[in-house]
């Protein structure tokens, strides 16, 4: 009976995990398949800038509104399990002093979220008519031509309302780099609230058990 | 009695009808997401990136400044009219007594809420995936049309009634799946006033490659 209990319990603690789905993406074949890639202590990590148009065809949400995307994959030996977290990742403009960590799928839902408030959309509708009557008492022909102009009030843009920051937030935790100890490949985006300048080379940090890797994105 | 022919394509009357049965604003397509019996959601993601993209001035628009205002061109309409009247201009009613549904008459008050095709009344569309200003939109293509459709586990109805649906802002779990075929699953991510195209081809279950990923181009 105890065991029945046991079970249930268990059952309820492990639904909402499960219900929760995978975190991040699936893994490609090998760090190398990264556009930058290193490999320290039978650690292997790679990782890609992600364009502003692969953002717009990865995410719903306007992430290039706030954040600069870098899909970064971690290969660990199954001896060996690995501690995953944000705090240790880093993004440095190359050259340089200050570097970034990167943001929560929190705080970059809710820099989206503001950003879109803001915006406000102006809408053009121009509309053309002609007609004709005939009759005893008159006949003519009408012509009317018309602009309407239609002006967004600010907050009614998509991503604005608190349930958008809820899904945004949603999307980005769901495909973000998961942290935790991990003894399999793992792989994910990482946020980070950067204005990239002109031709700038990025340089991607991540430190592993003190050391500290670099990889440098184009 | 002098012949009366009343013939009008309603100008402003007939488009402001039109006007107001379609959304006003179109929502925005942002994503178009393909994906060909993907087993899980995770590996369409890896459809989407691409291992080394070259780098282009693509780039260069991450460096610039989201627009705060956006000019958009709206509903261009374009009308023509014809009315001819024939007769002396004041008749006793009781000549003429109700108007009966003519040609002319439905023109006037058939609008698309009161004359809607019996197909429109299906409880798919006035059910909760009808259209609302707080809600996003699902273009769903499938192959075959008639595989049957599920959101978050519930069954919605089969693809080809299914084209056009609105969901309230959310993340949601969509699956297809139709006898012999391989299941569709994906997880989607939907904003209010935002387009999510989404593009299913179920293949035979005893097809080679069928568990296998096809990138297809939107």
């Amino acid at each position: 009976m105890n065991r029945r209990i046991l079970q249930g319990l268990v059952l309820l603690v492990a639904a909402p995990v499960v219900a929760s789905g995978p975190r991040g993406t699936v893994p490609k074949p090998a760090a190398n398949r990264y556009q930058a890639h290193a490999e320290k202590d039978g650690v292997s990590v790679g990782a890609t800038l992600l364009t502003s148009d692969e953002v717009r065809k990865t995410f719903v949400s306007e992430v290039n509104r706030c954040c600069l995307v870098v899909e970064v994959a971690l290969y660990t030996l199954r001896d060996k399990p690995q501690q995953l977290s944000l705090d240790d990742f880093s993004l440095r403009v190359m050259g340089s002093e200050t570097a970034l960590k990167p943001s929560s799928a929190k705080v970059a839902a809710a820099s989206i979220q503001k950003s879109a408030e803001s915006q406000r959309d102006i809408t053009v509708s121009p509309s053309v008519g002609v007609g004709y009557e005939s009759g005893p008492y008159s006949h003519g022909t009408y012509r009317a031509a018309s602009v309407a102009v239609g002006v967004s009030e600010p907050g009614s843009h998509s991503g604005s309302s608190e349930r958008d920051r809820d899904t945004m937030q949603t999307e980005l935790t769901e495909k973000g780099l998961p942290e935790g100890t991990t003894s399999a490949p793992v792989a994910g985006y990482l946020y980070f609230s950067l204005t990239r300048k002109k031709n700038t080379p990025l340089q991607l940090e991540w430190v592993l058990s003190g050391n500290k890797i670099t990889l440098t994105l184009p | 009695m002098a012949a009366r022919v009343l013939l009008l394509i309603a100008l402003f009357t007939g488009h402001a009808m039109f006007a107001w049965a379609i959304p006003q604003q179109a929502p925005d397509t942002v994503q178009q997401e393909t994906a060909v019996s993907t087993p899980s959601d995770g590996s369409k993601q890896a459809n989407v990136q691409t291992p080394t993209a070259p780098k282009d001035d693509k780039d260069n628009r991450d460096a610039r400044p989201p627009h705060r205002i956006h000019v958009r061109l709206g509903t261009v309409s374009l009308g023509l009219g014809y009315s001819y009247f024939s007769g002396p201009y004041y008749y006793p009613y009781r000549v003429f007594g109700f108007y009966s549904c003519g040609v002319a008459y439905p023109a006037f008050f058939c609008d698309a809420f009161w004359c809607a095709p019996t197909s429109l009344l299906s409880p798919v569309y006035s059910g909760s995936l009808a259209y609302a200003e707080d809600k996003g939109e699902v273009r769903l293509t499938a192959d075959p049309k008639t595989v049957k459709v599920y959101i978050d586990g519930a069954y919605a109805g089969t693809a080809d009634r299914l084209k056009s649906m609105w969901l309230e802002s959310g993340a949601y779990d969509l699956s297809l799946s139709a006898m012999g075929r391989t299941a569709f699953h994906q997880r989607i991510y939907i904003l209010s006033g935002k387009s999510l195209k989404i593009l299913a081809r179920l293949e035979p279950e005893d097809a080679p490659g069928a568990a296998h990923e096809k990138p297809v181009k939107p």
